[in-house]
């Protein structure tokens, strides 16, 4: 009997799984896009950001008639999301997983640990049968430690280029306020984003800007003891301190400054910190730090998608509105490529997808339009916010000024 | 199918840092220093096959005897504690090879990139599997003929006079001592032995991911190293294959549908069975059965033959 009850419910499962999964219409068919990114440990709010704005991104394109395919049919966008945990073996299983399938492009991952490794696993240069790697494109967001989209000619990324960012903060900081001298860093040095922006981006560009380096405190991300470090800021005394960390490190380290009393003339933080977590996590600490970033809702089609993105329970940020903007590009190519988003098209839907991203130089997007360079990455506008009374506010948009 | 190839490469390479870690499990020794070993092995192999263009077996070779020579050295002042102390000791030996790669730049200009270990940001383009067109099939085929290899000799080791003297280690040191057993000589050459086997595994891991930096090595590899013996069962190797697969195939691969779910029942599963098999998923009964079986189907065999 209970055998008899267990057959039927598997078949009862079975079948409701084929209704609701079965093709659609002649003329409609599935766009699969899947994103993959960190939803567990310290950094799950990206991950989980990422997921809201490619959903919103998704029901949007899908309400407005979807995709127009290469032969007159329609289009209807589908997306899953994807856990990596973070991690380089995840990462690379998850997109492996997702390429055994209908999907046609990821957009993904979270962290630039698992970015790196992954683009490794693709094929190195397009079209070359020497080279077994995966022939698979992948449009990344959030992962936005320098350089890594000339890995592979299958990566794409659509993350804001940190060195024009820093480069030109250091330059108006200097403009506006000769009065700073000296830039401090801490350092969150086991996380390859921040150690890369720091070492690679701001302390290169500082001096440039005729500021002088004195040094750097480091800390890791697990870290939640901070004393030694901000001793180390208030030994160095500088006008300008520039935090590249995380905004759960960097809310610790700006709590110990606050309950050691040290002070400095200016806060400049990492990008990945304009985010509604560090306001969530220090606020009054925090009031005042400058960030670059490429995303504010500052017009109409950012507030309309930042709104859009909340009713998928997320924020939008400078990375979660990348993938957002991912997705429009990615219609828009899709289109002009003529895919077809058939079964067997599967691998050459691909590598359309694949040219018309190479070919890109510039796209739309929510602060303006972004240029592609050669080398597969963005330079997308940007502008500078700073924390005030809770809430990110634009201290300087140098699009508009 | 390339999904599937590719997650038993992952079982392979777990299965290996599981087996390094079983053949120290079984001289009564618990490690935390496998994923030192396994870094190191990732590490050499990985600068074997991008900066000095040799070929992944002599660097897999290589890897393997230069962390079985550090697991030789770090063996013989460790392993004159015991218990938790060894526990704290290898771990601690684990954390100082992570911070090592860590601090460790050796890069050399190739045509206009730089290439080689990067501190920090790790070391990349270990793309020794693509580069010579291997498929994901024959990848596969090799990872588990190296899993095969090291299986097929720790099983074999279980059933010599070596293998015997391992467990009586393990069993009873002092028994053990007593008719003549030297511990430190028996303790050490299992460690080198582990040593050599997480090696071979880090080779594979750095090939397969093409980029390692010190945060793959870290207190949860070690963890996870010695947790596939245990919970699979110290009576057999194939009980840590078994474990290998029931955690990476199915807890971790197998579950990812769940979503968020997946992470909460990972720990939960891991309870439920070492609640449900306390001596290991092959424990002694199974694998008497498991070997009454093989041994019936041998001697039917050879029936028929005759």
């Amino acid at each position: 009997m209970r055998k008899t009850a267990l057959l039927l419910g598997s078949a009862f499962v079975a079948l409701a799984g084929l209704a609701v999964t079965g093709p659609a219409g002649a003329q409609e068919r599935s766009v699969v896009i899947k994103g993959f990114g960190a939803k567990s440990g310290v950094v799950r709010s990206f991950g989980v950001n990422s997921e809201a704005a490619m959903r919103a991104a998704a029901e949007l394109i899908n309400s407005q008639g979807g995709v127009k395919l290469g032969d007159g049919a329609t289009g209807k966008i589908e997306v899953e999301f994807l856990d990596d945990r973070c991690t380089a073996e995840e990462g690379i299983s998850v997109v492996r997983r997702i390429a055994s399938g209908p999907t046609l492009v990821a957009i993904g991952p979270t962290c630039s640990n698992v970015a790196e490794p992954l683009f490794g696993v693709l094929q190195k240069k397009a079209g070359d049968a020497s080279d077994s790697g995966l022939q698979f494109p992948i449009f990344t967001d959030v992962a936005i430690k320098g350089g890594l989209a000339k890995i592979s000619e299958w990566a794409f990324r659509n993350v804001p280029s940190e060195a024009e960012m820093y480069t030109s903060l250091f330059s108006w900081v200097k403009q506006t306020k000769p009065d700073l001298k000296t830039i401090f860093a801490g350092v969150e040095e086991n996380f390859a984003h921040s150690r890369a922006t720091w070492y690679a981006v701001m302390k290169e560009a500082a001096p440039k800007a005729g500021l002088e380096v004195k040094g750097e405190a480091k800390w890791l991300l697990e870290d939640t003891n901070f004393a030694q470090q901000v001793r180390e800021i208030k030994a160095a005394a500088p006008d300008i301190l520039a935090i590249a960390a995380h905004p759960f490190t960097t809310c610790g380290v700006l709590k110990e400054m606050r309950r050691q009393g040290v002070k400095v003339k200016m806060l400049i933080g990492l990008t990945s910190s304009s985010s509604l977590e560090t306001l969530q996590g220090c606020a009054r600490e925090a009031e005042g730090i400058v960030i670059p970033t490429s995303f504010a809702p500052v017009n109409q089609a950012a507030e309309a998608a930042a709104a859009q993105a909340a009713k998928f329970n997320g924020s939008l940020d400078l990375h979660s509105a990348a993938t957002y903007e991912n997705m429009f590009i990615l219609k828009k190519l899709m289109e002009e490529q003529g895919v077809l988003a058939k079964p067997d098209t599967v691998q050459a839907d691909r590598e359309k997808i694949r040219k018309g991203l190479a070919a890109l130089k510039e796209t739309g997007g929510l602060l303006g339009t972004s240029k592609r360079t050669d080398d597969r990455e963005a330079v997308k506008p940007y502008l500078y916010v700073h924390a005030k009374d809770g809430k990110w506010v634009v201290l300087h948009n140098p699009v508009t000024n | 199918m390339d999904f599937y190839y590719s997650l038993a490469q992952i079982i392979g390479f777990h299965t290996l840092l599981g087996l390094s870690a079983y053949i120290v499990l079984q001289t009564g020794q618990v490690s935390l220093a496998q994923a030192g070993f396994f870094a190191i092995g990732a590490y050499v192999a990985g600068m074997l096959t991008v900066l000095a263009g040799w070929h992944l077996v002599p660097a897999m070779l290589v890897a393997g005897l230069g962390a079985a020579l550090m697991a030789c050295l770090v063996g013989f002042p460790a392993l004159r504690v015991r218990g938790l102390m060894l526990v704290i000791a290898t771990l601690a030996f684990g954390e100082a090879v992570r911070l090592f790669f860590f601090n460790f730049d050796y890069q050399i200009a190739k045509g206009e990139v730089k290439i080689g270990p990067l501190g920090g940001e790790g070391f990349r383009q270990i793309r020794w599997f693509p580069e010579n067109g291997w498929t994901s099939l024959e990848v596969m085929l090799f990872v588990w003929t190296v899993v095969a290899l090291v299986a097929g000799a720790l099983w074999w080791n279980d059933r010599s006079r070596f293998g015997a003297v391992l467990r009586a280690v393990g069993e009873d040191e002092v028994a053990a001592q007593s008719v003549g057993i030297n511990l430190t000589a028996v303790k050490v050459t299992a460690m080198t032995i582990g040593g050599f086997i997480a090696g071979l595994g880090g080779a594979i891991y750095a090939h397969y991911t093409t980029h390692i930096e010190h945060l793959n090595f870290n207190v949860l590899l070690a963890t996870f190293a010695i947790a596939y013996p245990i919970l699979g069962g110290l009576r057999s190797v194939f009980g840590t294959i078994v474990a290998a697969i029931f955690v990476q195939g199915f807890l971790v691969e197998g579950l990812r549908f769940l979503g968020d779910w997946r992470n909460l029942l990972f720990g939960a599963l891991i309870v439920l069975a070492m609640n449900l098999r306390p001596h290991g998923l092959i424990d002694a009964a199974t694998a008497r059965r498991l070997a009454r079986l093989f041994s019936r189907e041998q001697w039917r065999g050879e029936q028929r033959r005759a």
